[in-house]
């Protein structure tokens, strides 16, 4: 027993030091009862390669810079579509979460178009705007503009009244009070509804890329099936999954302390 | 700082769910003069909050009239200081920014906020806290910075909502004290509103006892300042009016 207790603390304290690699270790044995499968050849290589093919597969496209190159059209494409989402999703929370007629009036259409999903969506826009980047766009600042609408709404109604009547009191205008009181109070719900949004995002200019691509990660996935590669495939399916894990955890994260929770208007 | 006045003020809360009107204070008059410290005191549901509201500027009057240093309240204003039961203060600035935010709203320099935040929370005994975050800080201190920023605003008046009701006990009457001695030192015109009696005879010159929305009596107390609890627990003339104002309470 006491052993065991031993090697957890010199785990606890190693991942202390390194909290990427905790986040790294739970992947082990994933990775292990993979590899033992693969080595098993219960299903032919072809379709399941094992762990060294993917890792040789990957270093070849990262050689060739494939890889990098496609990382880089992906994330650009997200980051575009994120921003213009976030431009327009945030004033139009905002509108409506301060009026209540702005509200009337868009709410019905809000849900009707959250309805209909983002690639539902595809097949018109590919009559409209063929294969490229626009219709990509679209993709994404219609998957981000949702939740970042709804929770912005939900971020202005859930700001204190007594907050807004303090700063009233003191002398604050209007636009005093929206700048100093209504959108940092709602900022904790927008930072959610923007980490929702470009999760859901980057799932959807994924599948795009698949349909619509001619680069990216999806694209890249998608080219593999073709040329019937299945380690490029997993290759792709991986770099995905560390890539959000990176966003989220790196930059979404710590943003999210530095203001709900260090204002303990959130508790972590 | 300067005076105020209630005449014949009333106020009527529709019900939209009953379609029913309900009174909750008519016809209040009230004379607070200029440096006075006047506490309301009443059962809970009395109408306290709605006419600190309607001083305030929040919600509208249904009829009277309330004047401040002569002119007529026409919704919230930095002309009437608020102090909050919740204490309201704004959770993403540090305490020295929640104290000099009147100041920065009418303009004030940043040379001249740092003077105001320094003076303030001097005044507040939280010199030490002024770049903490309010959660960061225990209740007490939390609402020593909700008075001392309506102070730093310098408003006419200042209306104060049970603003200790939220503390424990030791430290409700160590913020009673600390207010006590402001009150003494600067002078500012109070209107406190509690339903704790011995609260309201401790700090005030006057109680106005509240019953179903209109004054049942007027008290004066006529107790020699300085107030400090260690004087006042023994004192007769505080125990004969305390004990006559929770009369009124009882009745109202
Ligand atoms: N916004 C409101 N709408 C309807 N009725 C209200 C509202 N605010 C207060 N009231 C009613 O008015 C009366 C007085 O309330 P309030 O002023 O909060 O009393 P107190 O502060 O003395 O406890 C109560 O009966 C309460 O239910
Ligand atoms: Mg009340």
């Amino acid at each position: 027993m006491t052993a065991i207790y031993t090697i957890w603390g010199y785990y606890a304290r190693w991942t202390a030091r390194w909290p990427a690699m905790a986040a790294f270790v739970p992947f082990v044995p994933l990775i292990a009862a993979w590899g033992f499968i693969a080595w098993l050849e219960i299903f032919p290589p072809v379709f399941l390669p094992g762990p060294v093919e993917v890792v040789e597969r990957a270093w070849t496209l990262l050689y060739k810079g494939i890889l990098t190159d496609y990382l880089a059209d992906s994330l650009s494409r997200l980051a575009v579509g994120a921003a213009v989402g976030m431009c327009i999703a945030i004033p139009l929370g905002v509108l409506i979460g301060l009026s209540r007629r702005a509200h009337d009036f868009a709410w019905p259409i809000l849900l009707f178009f959250q309805a209909i999903g983002d690639i539902a969506w595809l097949p018109i826009l590919l009559v409209w705007f063929g294969f490229g980047l626009t219709t990509m766009t679209f993709v994404i600042v219609y998957t981000v503009l949702f939740p970042v609408v709804l929770n912005t709404v939900l971020g202005i109604r859930s700001v204190k009244p007594e907050l807004r009547r303090a700063a009233q009191s003191l002398g604050a205008s209007k636009p005093r009070i929206l700048l100093e009181v209504t959108l940092p109070g709602a900022l904790p719900n927008i930072i959610t509804g923007l980490r929702n949004g470009l999760g859901y995002g980057w799932r959807a200019l994924i599948a795009a890329e698949i349909i619509v691509g001619t680069s990216g990660i999806g694209f890249l996935m998608f080219d593999a099936r073709r040329a019937g590669s299945v380690e490029e495939i997993v290759v792709g399916m991986i770099v995905l999954g560390i890539l959000w894990y990176i966003v989220d955890s790196w930059f979404l994260a710590p943003i999210e302390r530095a203001t709900g929770q260090r204002w303990g208007l959130v508790t972590s | 700082m300067k005076s105020l006045a209630l005449e014949n003020l009333s106020k009527t809360y529709f019900d939209p769910y009953r379609g029913t009107q309900h009174t909750a204070i008519k016809d209040v008059s009230l004379k607070v003069d200029e440096g006075d410290f006047v506490a309301v005191v009443g059962p809970s549901g009395c109408g306290k909050s709605t006419i600190l509201n309607m001083i305030a500027g929040f919600v509208p009057t249904s009829g009277g009239r309330i004047m401040v240093g002569g002119r007529e309240v026409r919704g919230p204003g930095p002309d009437r200081g608020v102090v909050f039961q919740s204490f309201a203060l704004f959770p993403w600035k540090t305490v020295a920014e929640n104290v000099t935010f009147g100041p920065k709203m009418r303009g004030a320099s940043k040379e001249e906020r740092a003077k105001i935040a320094e003076e303030y929370l001097a005044l507040a005994g939280l010199s030490h806290a002024a770049d903490r975050y309010p959660n960061e800080l225990s209740g007490g201190m939390q609402q020593r910075v909700g008075v001392v920023r309506a102070l730093a605003n310098n408003p006419d008046v200042l209306l104060m909502d049970e603003p200790f009701a939220s503390v424990d006990a030791q430290t409700r009457m160590t913020l009673q004290e600390e207010l006590t001695k402001i009150w003494e030192e600067r002078r500012p015109t109070v209107i406190f509103i509690t339903h704790d009696v011995s609260e309201a005879v401790f700090l005030a010159n006057k109680v106005v006892v509240l019953s179903k929305g209109h004054v049942l009596e007027e008290v004066d107390i006529p107790l020699k300042r300085p107030r400090v609890w260690d004087d006042l627990v023994e004192d007769e003339a505080f125990k004969t009016l305390s004990n006559h104002v929770l009369q009124l309470v009882r009745r109202a």
